[in-house]
């Protein structure tokens, strides 16, 4: 008996089976997997020669090393032939970067696929329009219509495009890629000019890092195997384990064991010592990052818990140590960065007017962090070995810095403390993002040059849309009622503006013809300037669509060919077509090129031929591979010396074809790709700023970071006065290893929704006893922003006093108790920091309490 | 962290379980699905003597071949009532003690399973299930059947054991 659908025997790929190079569609570490395709009825048999891995399963395989194929690996699939097929995804052996390896997630690639055998059946197979209270199917050519006759009579009437508001992805992987940032791109940039454009997972146009970038330091910088190479890693703000699973198992793990001294051998200058690496864990949470290291090396691994907020000044005050114990190379600093600028660094960020001693009683106040402890990292990152050989750190960060409050500063302190001691730009050093998702961006100019410094900031998407502003509003491929700040405000305004939409088109029935329907929505729109007409264009009905007016199906991963490269080593590798989409579903570039077409034909019409011709942007986007070459023209000219790498966009791809990548397989090519002048052939950059940096002298551009200035309003309001009783717990949000980049699929999956019937809350064992709260007990957690319900889940992963909670998961979001506050440098919101009070709602379900696990996930030893 | 039910409530809990899951099942597979033919126990299984109730002692795991004299397998008892458990207090569990990530051994250890490879970890009371780390598959869960003598038997494999396209 189980509980779910077990296998014991899977189908394998027969030799004639097709056989297919992708990446895995979900994380920033983009590890390799093969895709075997097949009739349903055939089998492959158990000898090597007679099944496509070529593998003999007559026998065992090798622990480690042979062919994982697991019951999640293989589905069917219904091809556009009305055939059905088998699908069989495995991870590649012959992958640089997971080595036949692969995560929780990764391994279930093929259960997420399109199947009428599987949950994933209900995927968007046509256009769907609202009528009244019901989504009806309709189809392409009236979806276009509908959407050209009311985008271009919104143009018509405001003479510009500021009442379009779009949110859209900006990343790789996951269905997307270059392919389709490419179309998004030349749609709402060169066709329209669109201002009003936020991106999936936050409230406007940014960068998340400008902090870095502006320093000339693009945030991916190094390469996997510089955690394979490096003396120390520094995890800040980035619970890699469960975010970033195989970067952490396959490299970072197996440094700290010391499994990967004799490649450091390889590589380090001539008796450079060379031992097992350190790990240093930053983090308000006792995370699985530190505890799996406490469990495989346990004299290896430091954790600093820096109060909610002030990781900047910690990263300061390591870089004041470094500075007094003079573990830095002047003449690096001199010939490399910008020595002017170095004066305000000292001046505001290493304080070196204020001294040592006070500074650091200062840093300990504000950090919570012990000083002995802030010492130690120091020397972990930057003591030089037998005091001649500069110590290799490679920092990687991610949320926990990224989405904390004053987003700049705390970006920038990150990659200065690494520019301080050399550790950008040497094997086994970097400092950089771990990612969320892959990346592929590729567009025409975006509206947001920069930050504060650099014409920005960027306009707040959110805040225009819920002050009433904005007449459409499309969504692609994000889901905002769950992922957007202060998200109950948010999905009740966005609920109420489109719902007055509904009521005025539908106040005497609903106009039949398409003509009619614009028409009468464009009076409705005009008549109530709080209406709003909403488009969702995803793979599922998401949270969003259920107040949208349109909803678009959309090609998935797999589904057309797309290009993107991973986070650890910007490696570009084409992720091959397999499979058809189900139903009408189409890829999003092809969605924007025909919406484009379907504008430029009202203009036509009007014998306006020259506004026409920019919204025919994809006449010539015959295939997915057109749409990639015409984004390379985008980029620099790429025929530049080694050294001028750091010139190039990260993400330069000019020259590269899929008939390029095709050849070079698992193996891919890192962006920036280089034409090399002396060769004339395309390679790619290892690490980058070995030479120079990104800047027009070359030099990195320091920055003086602000003081400590306490907390922003938002939250400020809660520490004083009553409001400090009333809401007495800190909260933090984030993602856990088996909700990552995932949840649009992990609910169609069984075995998903049992293990995580419900988003939980991380308790500490004290609150919980005091609460009178045991895991699994549904518990409110709330403040004036908002309310969620969730599962306790008690844990000492974090501190008595503090929450997490888990993020984006489909019965309710942490967001709802997010605050409206942004950077004001860069309007990145603080997704990781608010107050709230906690109450229990009533003990477990007593059928989730029987059938999830409430085992303790940090705890391996 | 786990309350223990009692045994009648936790037999009225299991009988909902078995009817929700009986028509969540059904769902998750379609009736005229290609996938049916590999369904679990697809198998011819042996039954298998792998103990008696009355030597088992809560916490202390036993080893044992299933299905075949060289795939390590571990029973246990658990103290608390499981999903799948037999036994008076239906805390008897098997398990395959191949990790199904890689295929590295697992270690029961005070309530869990711990695969120190890359550190997936199942709870064996609720079926297997990941509840952390890097398997995507759950533990393969072994049928037990008790007779009267408290002979427990092992008689058919639930899930694939890693390495293999057929477990026998």
């Amino acid at each position: 008996m189980s509980i779910l659908p077990r296998f014991d025997q899977v189908p394998l790929p027969p030799t004639s089976a097709t056989e297919y190079n992708t990446v895995c569609q979900f994380c920033n570490v983009g590890c390799g997997y093969k895709v075997y395709v097949w009739p349903v009825g055939e089998q492959g048999g158990l000898k090597a020669d007679e099944n496509a891995f070529k593998v003999d399963f007559t026998k065992p395989q090798a622990v480690l090393k042979g062919q994982s194929y697991t019951e999640a690996m293989h589905s069917t699939t219904v091809g556009k032939d009305g055939r059905e097929y088998n699908i069989v995804i495995v991870p590649a052996t012959n992958s640089p970067i997971n080595q036949g390896n692969y995560s929780y997630r990764g391994g279930s690639n093929a259960l997420t696929m399109w199947s009428l055998d599987r949950g994933t059946q209900d995927r968007l197979t046509y256009p769907l329009l609202r009528v009244g209270d019901q989504f009806q199917a309709i189809t392409w050519d009236d979806a276009l219509a509908l959407m050209a006759g009311i985008i271009k009579g919104i143009r018509d009437r405001d003479k510009n495009d500021d009442n379009i508001a779009v949110k859209c992805y900006d990343h790789g992987g996951s269905g997307a890629g270059f392919e389709d940032n490419y179309g998004a791109g030349k749609l709402f940039f060169t066709a329209l000019s669109v201002k009003h454009i936020a991106i999936h997972n936050r409230p406007a146009y940014n960068s998340e890092v400008w902090g870095s970038r502006e320093r000339g330091v693009h945030e991916l910088n190094y390469d996997y195997s510089d955690a394979r190479l490096a003396d120390t890693v520094v995890l800040w703000g980035a619970n890699s384990y469960e975010t970033a699973t195989i970067l952490y198992t396959q490299h970072i793990l197996e440094n700290i064991q010391g499994s990967t001294v004799a490649e450091k051998k390889k590589v380090f200058d001539k008796d450079e010592p060379a031992e097992a690496g350190y790990l240093i864990v930053i983090d308000p949470r006792k995370t699985s990052s530190y505890t799996v290291a406490e469990a495989a090396a346990k004299n290896r691994v430091l954790l600093l818990q820096p109060n909610f907020g002030t990781d900047y000044i910690l990263a300061n005050a390591i870089a004041r140590v470094v500075w007094e114990r003079g573990y830095y190379d002047k003449a690096y600093l001199e010939a490399r960065t910008d020595m002017k600028l170095f004066e305000d660094y000292k001046k505001k960020s290493l304080k070196l007017d204020v001294k040592y001693d006070e500074f650091m009683a200062q840093a300990e106040r504000i950090t919570g962090v012990p000083k002995a402890q802030i010492e130690q990292a120091a020397d972990w990152i930057a003591k030089p070995k037998g005091n001649k050989f500069k110590r290799r750190t490679l920092t990687i960060y991610e949320k926990g810095i990224i989405w904390n409050m004053k987003n700049y500063d705390q970006v920038a302190a990150l990659v200065q403390l690494a520019v301080l001691t050399h550790n950008i730009g040497r094997p086994g050093t970097g400092c950089g993002r771990q990612g969320g998702h892959q990346e592929g961006y590729v567009r025409p100019p975006s509206p947001t040059p920069g930050s504060i410094y650099n014409g920005g900031p960027p306009v707040n998407v959110d805040k225009f849309l819920t002050s009433g502003k904005g007449k459409f509003y499309w969504v692609i491929a994000n889901d905002p009622y769950l992922s957007t700040p202060n998200n109950q405000i948010f999905r009740k305004r966005i609920h109420e503006r489109t719902k007055k939409l509904t009521r005025a088109i539908g106040e005497s029935g609903e106009p039949s013809t398409t003509q009619g329907r614009i028409d009468a929505i464009l009076k409705a729109l005009y008549a109530d300037p709080d209406a709003l007409f909403m488009v969702v264009q995803d793979i599922y009905m998401t949270e969003t669509a259920r107040d949208a007016h349109l909803v678009l199906p959309a090609a998935g991963w797999g589904e057309a060919n797309e290009t993107s490269i991973n986070c650890n080593s910007r490696l570009l590798r084409l992720y091959e077509k397999f499979m058809d989409p189900p139903g009408e579903a189409k890829p999003d570039w092809e969605i924007f090129k025909l919406v484009g077409e379907e504008i430029a034909k009202l203009y036509r019409a009007e014998k306006k031929n020259d506004v026409a011709a920019k919204f025919e942007f994809g006449k010539n986007w015959k295939t997915d591979e057109d749409v990639f070459l015409a984004g390379s023209e985008e980029f620099a000219d790429n025929q530049v010396s080694e050294e001028d790498e750091a010139k190039l966009e990260a993400e330069n791809y000019k020259g590269v074809t899929y008939a390029f990548l095709k050849q070079v397989g698992q193996e891919g090519i890192r962006t920036p790709v280089r034409l090399d002048p002396k060769t004339k052939k395309l390679v790619g950059t290892l690490r980058r700023y070995t030479v120079k940096f990104g800047t027009a002298d070359g030099k990195f551009k320091w920055y003086g970071t602000d003081d400590w200035e306490g907390y922003p309003a938002e939250v400020a309001k809660y520490l004083e006065g009553n409001k400090a009783k009333e809401y007495p717990f800190w909260v933090t949000t984030g993602r856990v290893q088996h909700l990552w980049q995932s949840t649009y699929h992990d609910r169609q999956l069984p075995e998903r929704v049992i293990t995580h019937p419900l988003p939980y809350a991380e308790i500490n064992p004290e609150d919980a006893k005091k609460l009178n709260i045991e895991s699994g007990d549904l518990i409110e957690i709330f403040n004036e922003e908002g309310n969620a319900i969730y599962m306790a889940y008690v844990t000492d992963a974090v501190k008595p006093g503090s929450i997490f909670m888990v993020m984006y998961h489909w019965r309710g979001t942490s967001n709802s108790l997010t605050t409206g506050y942004t950077d004001p440098k860069t309007t990145i919101p603080w997704y990781k920091g608010t107050r709230a009070n906690v109450r229990k709602v009533a003990g477990a379900i007593p059928f989730i309490k029987q059938t999830a696990s409430f085992l303790q996930q940090n705890k391996f030893s | 962290m786990q309350r223990m039910l009692s045994r009648r409530g936790f037999l009225k809990v299991m009988a909902m379980t078995a009817a929700l899951f009986s028509s969540w099942g059904k769902a998750a597979l379609a009736a005229g699905s290609k996938l049916k033919p590999w369904l679990a126990p697809s198998l011819p299984y042996k039954s298998v003597k792998v103990g008696n109730v009355a030597d088992l002692t809560v916490n202390k795991p036993v080893t044992f071949n299933y299905p075949d004299a060289n795939t390590p397998a571990v029973l246990v008892k658990l103290g608390k009532p499981a999903l799948g458990g037999v036994g008076p207090q239906n805390d008897i569990v098997a398990f395959s003690g191949v990790c199904t990530h890689m295929g590295c051994p697992i270690q029961y250890q005070g309530e869990r399973f711990v695969c120190r490879c890359h550190y997936s970890m199942f709870d064996p009371a609720k079926a297997g299930q990941t509840y952390q780390g890097l398997a995507s598959t759950w533990l393969p869960q072994i049928t037990l059947t008790v007779d009267k003598k408290g002979d427990i038997y092992a008689t058919a494999v639930n899930g694939l054991i890693w390495g293999r396209a057929k477990n026998i």
